[in-house]
C-alpha cells in the first residue's frame, strides 16, 4: 500500500485525490478520506505526502523496491 | 457516454514540459490555447517533481562556436540520439533564451548568482549542462501558461486524432473520472505525450509502476500519430539507464561519488575521489557496466560516496532534491541509509522503448497541422522546453492562416471509438488492462530483447499478434479508471507490434539493436528509419535524417 493515510490527521481535504496523476485514489468520496484504490500504480515520487496540508500521508515503499546498499565502504 | 466538444486555435496534448511552453508561447502569441491533461498538470511528466540539468550553449562562457558546442555533447549519451545537425544548432541556438525567460519566470537558472556547471561533461573539456533549480517547475509554468488565457483541462485523455484529408483538424479523448466523450475542433494540434513507459518489463517484477517516467506517459501520442499517417522513427532502437538499484531513478549525474567494485577498485578511470564539478562519468560512457559486472562475476557495482567532503554532500543533497528525488532521500533517512557511510549498488536498468515522431526543427510533422515536441520527438528538458516553444510559435501563426473545419466529417471515426469504448465497459469477463499489459511485456523483453535474430522477432510478433487479437475481443474495463488503462495498453500493443517489424527490418547490431544473424553495424543504414500508416498497412522506409546529416 504505498500511501498511508493517516485518518487522525487527515482534514478530508482531496488534495491528493486531485493532484495524483496515476489516480491512485480513484473513486474517494468528497469529504471522506480518500481510498487507495490503485496502490500498485504508484509511482512512489511523494507529490501527495507533500502536497498534504496536514502531513497525513507517508509512502510505504513495498519490499521489492527497497534500496539494495552496503553497510561498510567498498574494500573493507 | 455523452460527448462534450471543444474548440480551440491551438490545442496542446500533454501538460508536461513541451505541451507547457508551446502553450505559453501560443498564447502569447494571440491564440486561443487549450492543454489536455491525462493527470492533474502539476504533477504530470517527467518534470513532475523537478529536474536539475539544463543543457545550454552561453556563448559569454563557451565561445562563438556553436557547432564546436555541439560536437562536445554528442560525445555523451546525447551522441546515441539519432537525428540531424540542424536539430541540435535550432535548439541551441534558441536554449539560452529559455533558460533566461525560465528564470525571469521565477524557476532559478542560478546557483549563488552564477551560472553552475556540472554534470554530464568530461574532466578538462566543455561544461555543458547548467544545474538549475526544477521541483516546483511545473507550478510556475502552469501559472505563466494561465496568465496568457491558457485553459488546461486536467483527467482526459486524447486517444485519437481527427483528419480532413492531410490535415489534422481536432482529436477525440474520453475523460478518466467520467462517462464522457470530448472532441477538440483545433486549427492546430501539437502532441506532447511524452515517453513510453510499460513496453518493457521493470527492474521489479510484478512492480510495473517502479518507473521514473510515471506510467501515464504510454506512448499515446506515438501510437495516435501513427494511426493518423506521421511517420515514426527508429522505434526498434531501444534505450537503458543506470542508477540506484531496486528503487528506480534518473538523475545519475546527480550523484557525486565513484563508481566502484567490491573491492573498492574504481569502474573507470575518469575520477578517482568524488568530484562535485563531473560525477563519474563511466555511467555516461557505458550505462550497461553494472549488468557487465554482474554477468562477469565481479559485481555488485556501488556508487560509493563515502570519500564525499561535507560540502559536497550538502551541494549534492540540494541538488537530488530539485531531481525528483525526493522519495528516494526520504526513503533512505527512514532506513538509516547514508551515502556518507553507505555505497550505493546501482543496477543497469532493463530496456525501455526508444522511437519518435518525424519532426523537423519547425517541430512540424508531414501532417498539415500537426506539431510535436519533446520526448515524444526528442527530449530532455533542454529540447522539451525549446521546441515546446517552437511548436507553439509556429502553431500560434499557422492557426492565423487556417480556417476551423468541421469535425464532424470524422463522425464515423469517433462513432467507433464510442461503440469499442462501450464494448469495453460492458464485458464483464476477460482479461483486464494489467493482464494484458504484462502479456505485453513478457513477450517484448523474451523476443526483442537485448538479443533478437529473425526467428525470435518473428516468433515475438506472431505472438504479440495473438494476444492483441484477444484483446481487442475480450479486454474489459470495470470502471472508468480500466478504461484509460485499456486505451494505454491499446497503444502499447500498437507500439510493440511496430517495433517487431522495424527490428526485423534493420538487418545489422546498432546500439542496443543487438542481431547476432546480422552482427556488423552496417555503415549504409546510418540513416532513419521510418514506418508510416498507408492504406492501413505499416510501410517501413530508410531516408536521410530530418533536417539533412
Ligand atoms: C526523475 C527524472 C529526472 C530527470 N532529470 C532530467 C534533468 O535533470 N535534465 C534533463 O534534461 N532531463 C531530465 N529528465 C528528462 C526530462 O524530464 C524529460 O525529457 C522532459 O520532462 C520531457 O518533457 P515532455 O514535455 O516531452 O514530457 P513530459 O514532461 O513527460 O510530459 C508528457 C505529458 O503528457 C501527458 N500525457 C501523456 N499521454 C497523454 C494523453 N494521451 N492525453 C493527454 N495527456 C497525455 C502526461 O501526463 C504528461 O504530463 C529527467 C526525467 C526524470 C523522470
Ligand atoms: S506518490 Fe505520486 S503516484 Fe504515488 S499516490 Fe502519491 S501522488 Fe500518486
Amino acid at each position: 500500500m504505498p500511501p498511508v493515510i493517516d485518518p487522525d490527521l487527515c482534514s478530508r481535504c482531496g488534495q491528493c485525490v486531485d493532484i495524483c496523476s496515476e489516480d491512485v485514489f480513484f473513486g474517494s468520496d468528497e469529504g471522506e478520506v480518500p481510498t487507495v484504490t490503485y496502490p500498485l500504480e504508484c509511482i512512489h515520487f511523494s507529490g501527495c505526502v507533500y502536497e498534504c496540508p496536514d502531513e497525513a500521508i507517508t509512502l510505504r515503499i513495498p519490499l521489492p523496491m527497497l534500496l539494495v546498499y552496503r553497510p561498510t565502504s567498498t574494500g573493507q | 457516454m455523452t460527448e462534450e466538444v471543444i474548440e480551440a486555435d491551438v490545442l496542446c496534448v500533454g501538460g508536461g514540459i513541451a505541451g507547457l511552453m508551446a502553450a505559453i508561447r501560443a498564447g502569447e502569441s494571440g491564440a486561443t490555447v487549450v492543454v489536455v491533461e491525462k493527470g492533474n498538470a502539476r504533477y504530470s511528466g517527467c518534470g513532475r517533481s523537478g529536474n536539475d540539468h539544463f543543457e545550454a550553449y552561453i556563448p559569454e562562457v563557451h565561445g562563438p562556436d556553436i557547432d564546436g558546442f555541439i560536437e562536445e555533447l554528442l560525445k555523451t549519451a546525447k551522441g546515441e540520439i539519432l537525428l540531424g545537425r540542424n536539430i541540435f544548432q535550432t535548439q541551441f541556438a534558441r536554449a539560452f533564451g529559455i533558460v533566461k525567460l525560465w528564470d525571469e519566470w521565477g524557476i532559478p537558472m542560478k546557483y549563488q548568482g552564477g551560472w553552475e556547471f556540472a554534470g554530464h561533461s568530461f574532466p578538462g573539456r566543455t561544461m555543458t549542462h547548467i544545474k538549475y533549480e526544477g521541483r516546483f517547475q511545473k507550478e510556475v509554468l502552469i501559472k505563466q501558461a494561465k496568465d496568457r488565457g491558457v485553459v488546461i483541462l486536467d483527467r482526459v485523455m486524447v486517444v485519437d486524432l481527427l483528419r480532413q484529408g492531410d490535415r489534422v483538424i481536432g482529436a477525440l479523448g474520453v475523460h478518466t473520472r467520467e462517462e464522457k466523450i470530448l472532441l477538440f475542433k483545433a486549427k492546430a494540434v501539437i502532441l506532447a505525450t511524452g515517453k513510453c513507459s510499460r513496453l518493457y518489463p521493470s527492474l521489479t517484477p510484478g512492480w510495473m509502476f517502479n518507473d521514473p517516467h510515471g506510467g501515464v506517459q504510454s506512448g499515446d501520442g506515438r501510437a495516435m500519430a501513427y494511426r493518423a499517417g506521421v511517420e515514426l522513427q527508429n522505434v526498434e532502437m531501444p534505450q537503458r539507464h543506470i542508477g540506484p538499484k531496486y528503487f528506480v531513478k534518473f538523475g545519475q549525474a546527480s550523484w557525486i561519488g565513484v563508481v566502484k567494485d567490491p573491492q573498492g577498485e574504481p569502474a573507470g578511470d575518469f575520477v578517482q575521489k568524488p568530484d562535485r564539478r563531473h560525477g563519474d562519468m563511466i555511467l555516461e560512457v557505458n550505462k550497461l557496466i553494472a549488468e557487465e559486472y554482474h554477468a562477469a562475476g565481479k559485481g555488485p557495482l556501488y556508487m560509493d560516496c563515502t570519500d564525499i567532503s561535507e560540502e559536497d554532500y550538502e551541494y549534492m543533497m540540494h541538488w537530488m532534491e530539485h531531481e525528483g528525488n525526493i522519495s528516494l532521500l526520504d526513503h533512505m533517512r527512514e532506513e538509516g541509509i547514508d551515502i556518507r557511510r553507505h555505497p550505493i549498488e546501482f543496477s543497469t536498468y532493463p530496456l525501455r522503448a526508444g522511437g519518435l515522431i518525424v519532426a523537423n526543427e519547425k517541430a512540424e510533422t508531414n501532417l498539415e497541422g500537426l506539431y510535436s515536441a519533446g520526448d515524444e520527438s526528442y527530449g530532455d528538458i533542454s529540447a522539451a522546453a525549446t521546441f515546446g516553444w517552437i511548436a507553439g510559435e509556429n502553431a500560434a501563426l499557422a492557426s492565423q492562416e487556417t480556417k476551423s473545419c468541421d469535425i464532424e466529417v470524422e463522425r464515423a471515426k469517433i462513432d467507433e471509438m464510442g461503440n469499442s469504448i462501450e464494448q469495453l465497459r460492458m464485458r464483464s469477463q476477460g482479461p483486464d488492462w494489467m493482464e494484458t499489459n504484462i502479456a505485453l511485456q513478457q513477450v517484448m523483453s523474451d523476443y526483442a530483447g537485448m538479443v533478437r535474430n529473425e526467428a525470435l522477432l518473428e516468433q515475438g510478433l506472431n505472438h504479440l499478434k495473438r494476444i492483441r487479437e484477444k484483446a481487442r475481443g475480450e479486454l474489459i474495463a470495470r470502471n472508468t479508471h480500466e478504461l484509460w488503462r485499456c486505451l494505454e495498453v491499446i497503444n502499447l500493443l500498437e507500439i510493440g507490434e511496430l517495433l517487431f517489424l522495424m527490428a526485423l527490418d534493420r538487418k545489422e547490431t546498432r546500439g542496443l539493436h543487438r542481431r547476432p544473424d546480422f552482427p556488423e553495424t552496417d555503415p549504409m543504414l546510418d540513416k532513419a528509419h521510418v514506418v508510416h500508416l498507408i492504406d492501413g498497412t505499416p510501410r517501413i522506409e530508410w531516408r536521410s535524417y530530418q533536417g539533412g546529416e
